[in-house]
C-alpha cells in the first residue's frame, strides 16, 4: 500500500484509519528504509590476515624513518573486520558538521570504538572493540576483559592492563580529581574494584553480583571509554594512557613540579591542567585507542581529526583501518546553516544535526548534492514524552492533580498523536506511549504502546469529572478545587532534539477539548534545567531516548536520577541518595519500580530483562510520562551519505548504546 | 586643553569600572551559573551526567563562590592583564577573542567602506538635487534597507545565493582554508565569504547615514556663507564641496568612535544566521553557556571601546571644527 | 464683535506653532500618505479579531503549510465568490504535503460572515467576521496567504500580531518619551552637576552592548509571569534603552532654548518656572518630539522582532511580528513555505510609514525653517 493521506473535510475518521494503518508501509514504499547491515567481525583463526598494509601517508612516515613499520605498529591479535561490501581505498577527508565546543560528542561517538565492546548492527548483542574477549563469573561478582596482545596507544606505548589500574588508582581514587565515586562502580553503595591479573587480562570486582557492569563497559555510561569520559573535566571511563599521564601527577613527581608546569602552561593548579592534557578533544599529544586522533582541537573553527598510526583493526586483506586519512568538522553555530550545508553537498556523512522537518528539502536535492537520504528508525518509545512532575508540592491543588493516576491518564487520552506524527513527523514516527519498541526483549509486548495513548476525548472528559474536576468557567476550562480559578498547567518547552515549544503549542490547542488549560513557556535551555533539578516545574517535554537500554538510561522513565528525571526529582533524589536528601514517594508504583531497577544490577541477562518488561508496564499504566509520538527517525534517523562514500550500511542500530555512527563502522568506509 | 583630555579620561575610567559593575551584574542576573548549562547542553545531545560530576565542575570553576567573591577575583586578575578561562571553550579568553577580532575588525571595517563609500556621495547627491527623481529613488531604496529584518535578509541572501549563484553557505572560509595558512588564495577566498555579511550589514547603515548626510548637507545649503560662495561665482561643485560637506561630515566624525563595537553588537544576529566566526556570536554563545569570564571579557572590551571611541570622537571634532575647539577655550 | 478678514501672511504671523506645523506639513504629500497608512494599521490594532478569517491559535495537520488560495469572484457568470475546497496528498517520494483545489467543493465567502468567538473591542463578545467561509469542515477556510506548519492561517495571524506589535512600540515609545523628556529636561535646564550625572548615565547605557542586556534582564523576570507582564516587561526593557537618544535631543533643545531672548523676556515678566518650561519652551519643540517619537517607532518594531528572533522576546502562544518571522527564519520554512515570507510585509511597510512621516514632521516642526 502506498503511502497516503487524503486530506478532505469529512474524512477524518478514515483518514486517521488510513494514516494508521498504513504507517509502516509508507517507510518501506519510500526506498529509504533498507535492511539492517553492516561490517562483520572476523573471529575465524584461518581468515586472520598475517601480513599488513598501510594508509601511504604512514608509509611515507616509516620510508622516512619517524615511525615503525606496520608490523610492529598492529597488535598480535588485531581486530578483523570484513567490511561491508568492498575492500576499500586508502585516503579522503570527510567531511561534516559539528556546532560548537560542546558538540565533543560529535567526535565521541565517530571514536566510539575505544570502548571495551561494541554492539551489533541491531544494537542486540555485545561485539568485541578494545577487548577481545571477556567473561562474567557465574556469581556476577567478577567480569573479566581479555585484551589484545601488542596493542598501543596512537604515540605506540603499549596498552595493557596497567593502564586500567593506573586509570583506578592514580586518577579515579585520587578525590582531588574525582571527586565522588561513580555509581557504575559501585554495588549497594559498596565500590568495586580493578584488579590486573596479568600483563592482557583486568577484571572488574564487586562485593554483590553486579551483571551490569558488562553492558556499562561499551555503553553511554561511566566506564564507556576514553573519547566519552575523560573530557569536559570529567575522569571516569576505564583506562588512561599512564606512560603519558605520569609526568602531570605530584605522585610520580612533585606538587611543586607538577603546578609550575601547570601555570607555565597557562593553568591555575595542577588540577585544572591535567583536566586540559587528558581530554582527547583539546589536547592533541594525547595518545587515544580510537581510529582517528585530534589534530586541531574542538575549541577552534574547524575540528579535524587524523588517523590514528596505531590502530588496532585490519581488514580482511590485511590493510590497516580506517581508510579514510581525516576527519574535518567544520563548525557552525546555527543549525539552518548546517542543514542548508548538508543540502549543498557540503557533507560526506552527516546524521546528527540534520532535522527531520528537513527531509523534503533534503530529498528533492539528492542529485545535486550528490549525496543519498537513507532512515534509520530509533527504538525508543518517545521523541515527545510530557515528563509529569508527580514529585511537585510548591503548589498543593497541582501537586494533588499531577500525582493522580487518573488525572495523568486522562490527560494522554486528550492528546490526538496522529495530528503531531503528521505535523512534525512527516507520518514517519509512531504515536503511541513511551513503551520501547516491540523488536527489544525488554518490551512487555505489543499492547502497551496504546495502552492509555489514544484518543479519546468523552472517556478523558468523563474521567476528569468524575475525580472532581467537573467545575468548568465561561471559556470551558475546568476549575481548580482550592480556590475556584482555572486550572493552569505549566510547561516548560525547551527547543532543543525536537521543536517542543511549537509541538506543545498543538497540544495546548487540543487538551481544550478536554477543558484543560496548558500554559505553554518556551524556556531557555538552562533555565528549564535549573527549574527542573529543583522541582518548580509542572510539565517537561523531552524524548526518552536511551531508554532502550532501560538500566543503561532510565532517567527518562523512572524516578531515580536527580538531573533528568523530570516526572520526579525529588524522588529521584531520594532514590540516589539513598533516603538522605528529597522525598520518599506515597505512591507504592513509584517505590515498586524503583526497587525493581535497584535488583536489576543482581540479574542475569534474562531475568534482567523480565525486570524492565515490568518496569515498563508499571510506567505505561501510571502515566508518569504521557507518550507521544517515538520510534521514528527523529534524531540521528536521517542520513546523509555522499555518493563517493562507500560501505556506509544504509542502516544500522542508532539507538544511544550504539553511539551512532560507531556501530556502522566508521573505519572501513572509503572514498571511490 | 590639556586639563580638559585629563577630566575627560578621568571620568572614562569611572564610566569603565561602571561598565564592569554593570557587566558583571548583567552576566550573574539569570539563575543558574555555567554547571547548569553544561547539563543542559548534554542533555540535548542525548547524553547524561552525574551529579558528582557536575559537582566537581562546579569546584575546578569556583563556581559556587558569592557573587562579590568572583567580582573581585575577576577585577584583580584583568588588572594584570589575565582575562581568565573560558569554561566553555576550554581555553584562555584571550586565546578565544584574539582568533575571532581581526575577522571582525576586517568585516567591519569592509561593511564601513561600503556604507560610507554608498552613504557620503548619494547624501550629497540627495540634497543638491533635493526632491528630484533620483533623491526619491535613493530615499526609497535607503529607508527599504532600513526596514526589511537584517536577519531575515542575511538568511534569504545566503539561500538564494546558494540556489542561484552556487555560493558557499555561511562562513568566512571554504573549508579547505580553514586551516591553511595566509595566501593569496585564502585571501580571495576569504573575500568571496564576505561578500553577503558586507552587503546585509552595510544596507541599514547606509541608508541612516544617507538621511543623515542630506539632513545636514540641506542645513548648511541654506547657510549665508554658500549664498556669498554662489554669488561671486564660484564654480557649483566648488561651493559644495568646499565647506558645507566638510561641515556635514561632523557628525561621521561624531559617530567613527561608536562604529567598532555599534558593529559588533549590532551584528550577532547578522554573524549567527551567516555562521560568521565573529565575536558577536561568541558573546551571545557565552550569555546562554553562562561562560561568566568570557562573556564578561567581551561586553567590557565593547563598552571599553566605546568609551574610548567618544573620547576619540570628540578629540576629532575639537580638531575638525574650530567652533568647537573655541567653545572649550 | 468685528470679524477680521486676515491677509496671508497676518495668518502665518497669528498661527500657532501646530498650526503651522500642519500647514507646513501638508505639503510633504510622502509623509501625508504614510500617516494615513499608519491610521490604517492602528484601524486593523482595534479591529484585529473582525479582520481576521479564521482562529489564529487553531491547529491542525491536515493544514499544514497551505499556499495562498485563490479567491474567485464569479461563479456562472455572477458575483458570487468562493474558494475551492483543498485535498491533501503526501508525496510519497518527498513527504512533502501537496495540496490540490477540488473545483467540485466550492466554498462560498459570506460578507460579515460567522467565525470564531471573541470580543468586538475588547467588549462585545461576537463572532462576526469581515468575511469568512460558514459551515467550514477542519480543512476548509480561506487561507489569503496560505498556512504555516501547524496549519494556522497566515493572514489572521499576521492581523492579530499587528495589534501585540504596534501596541508594544507604542507603549514602549510611550516610557521612553517620558523618560528623555524628563531626565533630558532635567539635564538640559539645570546644567551643572545634574547634566552631568544624567549624561554619564547615558554614556554608561549605551557602552554596555543591547543584547547581554536584554538577556540578562529578560532571564532574570520571574518565571511565573503571565505573558501579558512578559509583554509589559519587555516593554519597559526596550524602552530602558530607547529613552537615551531622546533624552539628548530634549537637553540639546533646552539648552538652546535657556539663552533665547523670548525665555529671558518671560523670566522678566515674572512668569514661574513652570509656566516657562510648560507654556514656552515646550511648545517650541513639541513637533520635534513627535517627530523623534515616529523614528523612535520603527527602532521599537526592530527590536521586538530582534528579541523574538533570539529567542528572548515575546514567545508563542503569543503572537507579534517578531515570531511570524522568527517562524519564516528557517532552511525548512524558505523551501517548502516562502509565503511565510509575507510576514515581512507588514513589517516593512510599517517601518518605512514610520520614517516618512517622521521625517515629514521632522522638516515640518522647523516652520520658520
Amino acid at each position: 500500500m502506498r503511502i497516503r493521506a487524503v486530506f478532505a473535510a469529512g474524512l477524518l475518521s478514515l483518514l486517521l484509519a488510513e494514516t494508521a494503518a498504513a504507517q509502516p508501509s509508507n517507510l518501506s514504499a519510500s526506498g529509504l528504509v533498507s535492511e539492517p547491515e553492516g561490517a562483520q567481525i572476523v573471529t575465524d583463526p584461518a581468515r586472520i590476515p598475517r601480513q599488513f598494509r598501510e594508509a601511504p601517508m604512514l608509509a611515507e612516515r616509516v620510508r622516512a624513518g619517524t615511525l615503525p613499520p606496520v608490523e610492529q605498529r598492529v597488535p598480535a591479535e588485531p581486530l578483523v573486520l570484513q567490511p561491508l561490501r568492498e575492500i576499500g581505498r586508502y585516503g579522503g577527508t570527510w567531511r561534516g558538521a559539528f556546532n560548537g565546543p560542546g558538540d565533543g560528542e560529535n567526535g565521541n561517538r565517530i571514536n566510539a570504538s575505544d570502548m571495551m565492546m561494541s554492539w551489533d548492527m541491531v544494537g542486540a548483542r555485545q561485539v568485541p572493540s578494545v577487548a577481545r574477549a571477556w567473561e562474567v563469573s557465574a556469581d556476577g561478582r567478577r567480569t573479566t576483559l581479555h585484551l589484545r596482545r601488542g596493542m598501543r596507544w596512537s604515540d605506540g606505548s603499549p596498552f595493557t592492563a596497567d593502564d586500567f589500574v593506573f586509570w583506578f588508582e592514580d586518577l579515579y581514587q585520587n578525590r582531588a580529581i574525582v571527586r565522588a565515586p561513580m555509581p557504575e562502580l559501585q554495588v549497594d553503595g559498596k565500590p568495586g574494584r580493578v584488579i590486573k591479573l596479568d600483563e592482557t587480562t583486568v577484571a572488574f570486582e564487586f562485593d554483590a553480583p553486579n551483571f551490569l557492569v558488562v553492558e556499562q563497559l561499551g555503553a553511554q555510561a561511566g566506564l564507556g571509554g576514553q573519547s566519552y569520559r575523560q573530557s569536559n573535566g570529567l575522569t571516569y571511563g576505564g583506562y588512561a594512557p599512564s606512560a603519558y599521564l605520569r609526568q602531570f601527577l605530584p605522585k610520580y613527581s612533585s606538587e611543586e613540579e607538577v603546578n609550575r608546569r601547570a601555570r607555565a602552561a597557562g593553568y591555575e593548579n595542577w588540577v585544572q591542567y591535567l583536566h586540559f592534557i587528558k581530554d582527547w578533544q583539546l589536547n592533541p599529544a594525547l595518545p587515544t585507542l580510537g581510529p582517528w586522533r585530534t589534530v586541531s582541537p574542538i575549541n577552534t573553527p574547524n575540528w579535524v581529526m587524523e588517523r590514528n598510526p596505531y590502530y588496532w583493526m585490519v581488514d580482511t586483506e590485511g590493510n590497516q583501518l580506517p581508510y579514510i586519512d581525516r576527519v574535518s568538522l567544520s563548525l557552525a553555530e546555527n543549525m539552518e546553516v548546517i542543514n542548508l550545508r548538508a543540502i549543498s553537498g557540503a557533507f560526506d556523512y552527516q546524521a546528527r544535526h540534520l532535522q527531520l522537518a528537513n527531509l523534503p528539502v533534503l530529498l528533492e536535492n539528492r542529485d545535486r548534492g550528490n549525496y543519498r537520504i537513507d532512515i534509520n528508525l530509533a527504538t525508543y518509545g518517545a521523541d515527545l514524552a510530557l515528563h509529569l512532575n508527580t514529585s511537585y508540592t510548591a503548589d498543593p491543588e497541582i501537586g494533588k492533580w499531577l500525582s493522580n493516576v487518573d488525572f495523568r491518564r486522562a490527560l494522554s487520552l486528550g492528546i490526538d498523536r496522529d495530528q503531531l506524527n503528521e505535523t512534525f513527523w512527516l507520518g514517519l514516527g509512531t504515536p503511541g506511549s513511551v513503551v520501547v519498541a516491540e523488536s527489544s526483549p525488554e518490551n512487555p509486548g505489543a499492547e502497551w504502546r496504546r495502552r492509555w495513548a489514544t484518543l479519546d476525548v468523552a472517556r478523558a472528559n468523563q474521567m476528569l469529572d468524575s475525580i472532581g474536576l467537573s467545575r468548568k468557567d465561561s471559556a470551558g476550562f475546568r476549575l481548580r478545587t482550592d480556590n475556584g480559578q482555572r486550572l493552569v498547567l505549566e510547561v516548560l518547552a525547551v527547543q532543543a532534539l525536537q521543536p517542543y515549544p511549537r509541538q506543545l503549542e498543538m497540544i495546548a490547542q487540543q487538551l481544550r477539548r478536554i477543558g484543560i488549560f496548558l500554559d505553554v513557556k518556551e524556556t531557555e535551555r538552562t533555565l528549564a534545567y535549573t527549574r527542573v533539578q529543583n522541582n518548580q516545574h509542572h510539565i517537561f517535554p523531552w524524548s526518552n531516548s536511551g531508554s532502550e537500554k532501560l538500566f543503561l538510561v532510565p532517567a527518562y522513565v523512572l524516578a531515580v536520577d536527580p538531573i533528568n528525571s523530570a516526572n520526579g526529582p525529588a524522588y529521584a533524589e531520594w532514590f540516589a541518595s539513598n533516603g538522605a536528601r528529597g522525598r520518599r514517594p506515597e505512591d507504592p508504583m513509584i517505590l515498586r519500580a524503583q526497587e525493581l531497577y535497584r535488583s536489576a544490577a543482581s540479574l542475569p541477562e534474562e531475568q534482567r530483562n523480565a525486570a524492565a518488561q515490568e518496569i515498563w508496564r508499571i510506567a505505561v499504566d501510571q502515566v508518569w510520562s504521557i507518550g507521544v509520538v517515538g520510534v521514528s527517525p527523529g534524531s540521528f534517523g536521517v542520513q546523509l551519505t555522499s555518493n563517493r562514500l562507500v560501505n556506509v550500511p544504509r542502516r544500522s542500530c542508532i539507538a544511544n548504546h550504539c553511539r551512532t555512527p560507531n556501530s556502522a563502522y566508521p573505519q572501513q568506509w572509503f572514498f571511490r | 586643553m590639556l586639563a580638559y583630555c585629563l577630566r575627560r579620561l578621568a571620568l572614562a575610567l569611572v564610566t569603565i569600572w561602571s561598565i564592569s559593575v554593570l557587566t558583571f551584574i548583567i552576566i550573574q542576573l539569570p539563575p543558574g551559573d555555567f554547571a547548569d548549562a553544561y547539563i543542559a547542553q548534554l542533555s540535548s545531545s542525548g547524553s547524561t551526567v552525574s551529579l558528582d560530576e557536575v559537582a566537581s565542575l562546579r569546584e575546578m570553576y569556583g563556581l559556587g563562590q558569592p557573587m562579590h567573591v568572583q567580582y573581585f577575583k575577576w577585577l584583580s586578575r584583568m588588572v594584570v592583564g589575565d582575562f581568565g578561562y573560558s569554561m566553555e571553550w576550554r581555553r584562555p579568553v584571550v586565546d578565544v577573542i584574539g582568533d575571532r577580532l581581526w575577522l571582525t575588525l576586517a568585516i567591519s571595517v569592509a561593511a564601513l567602506i561600503v556604507t560610507w563609500g554608498l552613504a557620503l556621495p548619494i547624501g550629497i547627491y540627495s540634497a543638491v538635487r533635493q526632491y528630484s527623481a533620483g533623491d526619491y529613488l535613493f530615499t526609497l531604496v535607503g529607508f527599504i534597507g532600513l526596514a526589511v529584518p537584517n536577519f531575515l535578509l542575511a538568511l534569504i541572501l545566503m539561500y538564494l545565493g546558494y540556489t542561484m549563484f552556487g555560493l558557499s553557505v555561511g562562513g568566512l572560509f571554504s573549508p579547505e582554508f580553514e586551516q591553511a595558512p595566509w595566501s593569496w588564495a585564502k585571501f580571495l577566498d576569504l573575500l568571496t565569504h564576505m561578500i553577503l555579511p558586507t552587503i546585509v550589514l552595510a544596507t541599514a547603515g547606509t541608508a541612516y547615514l544617507i538621511r543623515i548626510m542630506r539632513a545636514n548637507l540641506l542645513d548648511e545649503l541654506r547657510m549665508p556663507y554658500v549664498v556669498t560662495a554662489r554669488a561671486k561665482g564660484l564654480p557649483e561643485w566648488r561651493v559644495i564641496m568646499k565647506y558645507p560637506v566638510r561641515v556635514a561630515l561632523n557628525p561621521f566624525a561624531s559617530s567613527v568612535g561608536y562604529i567598532f563595537p555599534h558593529i559588533v553588537s549590532g551584528s550577532i544576529i547578522i554573524s549567527l544566521v551567516l555562521a560568521l566566526p565573529t565575536v558577536g556570536p561568541l558573546l551571545l554563545r557565552a550569555l546562554v553557556a553562562q561562560d561568566m569570564f568570557l562573556a564578561g571579557t567581551i561586553v567590557l572590551l565593547l563598552g571599553v571601546l566605546t568609551v574610548i571611541g567618544t573620547f576619540v570622537s570628540d578629540l576629532l571634532l575639537m580638531w575638525i571644527d574650530p567652533r568647537i575647539r573655541f567653545q572649550i577655550h | 464683535m468685528s470679524v477680521t478678514v486676515l491677509t496671508a501672511e497676518e495668518r502665518i504671523s497669528h498661527a500657532t506653532q501646530l498650526q503651522l506645523t500642519w500647514w507646513r506639513f501638508r505639503k510633504h504629500k510622502v509623509a501625508l500618505v504614510s500617516g494615513v497608512i499608519i491610521l490604517l494599521f492602528y484601524l486593523v490594532v482595534v479591529l484585529a479579531d473582525f479582520l481576521a478569517t479564521s482562529d489564529p491559535h487553531a491547529t491542525d495537520a491536515r493544514r499544514s503549510f497551505i499556499p495562498p488560495q485563490a479567491i474567485h469572484l464569479f461563479d456562472d457568470g455572477k458575483f458570487r465568490p468562493h474558494v475551492y475546497g483543498l485535498k491533501g496528498i503526501r508525496d510519497p517520494r518527498t513527504f512533502r504535503l501537496r495540496y490540490a483545489p477540488d473545483p467540485e467543493r466550492k466554498l462560498p465567502i459570506r460578507f460579515l460572515g460567522r467565525g470564531y468567538d471573541y470580543n468586538l473591542l475588547g467588549l462585545i463578545p461576537t463572532n462576526i467576521h469581515l468575511f469568512s467561509v460558514e459551515d467550514a469542515g477542519p480543512v476548509d477556510g480561506i487561507f489569503l496567504l496560505g498556512t504555516d506548519q501547524l496549519g494556522r492561517d497566515l493572514w489572521s495571524r499576521l492581523i492579530v500580531a499587528t495589534r501585540i506589535s504596534l501596541s508594544i512600540g507604542l507603549a514602549g515609545v510611550g516610557v521612553s518619551l517620558v523618560l528623555g523628556v524628563l531626565l533630558g529636561g532635567i539635564s538640559g535646564l539645570y546644567g551643572g552637576t545634574v547634566d552631568t550625572i544624567i549624561q554619564r548615565l547615558i554614556e554608561l547605557l549605551r557602552s554596555v552592548p543591547t543584547i547581554p542586556l536584554w538577556m540578562g534582564l529578560a532571564a532574570s523576570l520571574p518565571a511565573d509571569w503571565s505573558v501579558l507582564q512578559v509583554y509589559f516587561a519587555i516593554t519597559l526593557i526596550i524602552s530602558l534603552i530607547g529613552w537615551t537618544d531622546l533624552a539628548r535631543v530634549v537637553r540639546g533643545r533646552f539648552m538652546a532654548l535657556r539663552t533665547e531672548d523670548f525665555i529671558l523676556a518671560a523670566e522678566l515678566a515674572g512668569a514661574s518656572r513652570g509656566r516657562i518650561i510648560f507654556r514656552h519652551m515646550l511648545p517650541s519643540f513639541f513637533s520635534h518630539i513627535i517627530a523623534a517619537t515616529s523614528l523612535a517607532l520603527p527602532a521599537m518594531i526592530i527590536s521586538e522582532t530582534s528579541l523574538s528572533f533570539l529567542g528572548l522576546g515575546l514567545r508563542p502562544p503569543a503572537i507579534s511580528w517578531g515570531i511570524l518571522l522568527q517562524d519564516a527564519q528557517s532552511v525548512q520554512s524558505l523551501a517548502l513555505a516562502p509565503w511565510l515570507l509575507c510576514s515581512a510585509v507588514p513589517v516593512i511597510v510599517a517601518i518605512l510609514a514610520f520614517n516618512f512621516l517622521g521625517d515629514g514632521l521632522r522638516d515640518a516642526a522647523d516652520p520658520y525653517g
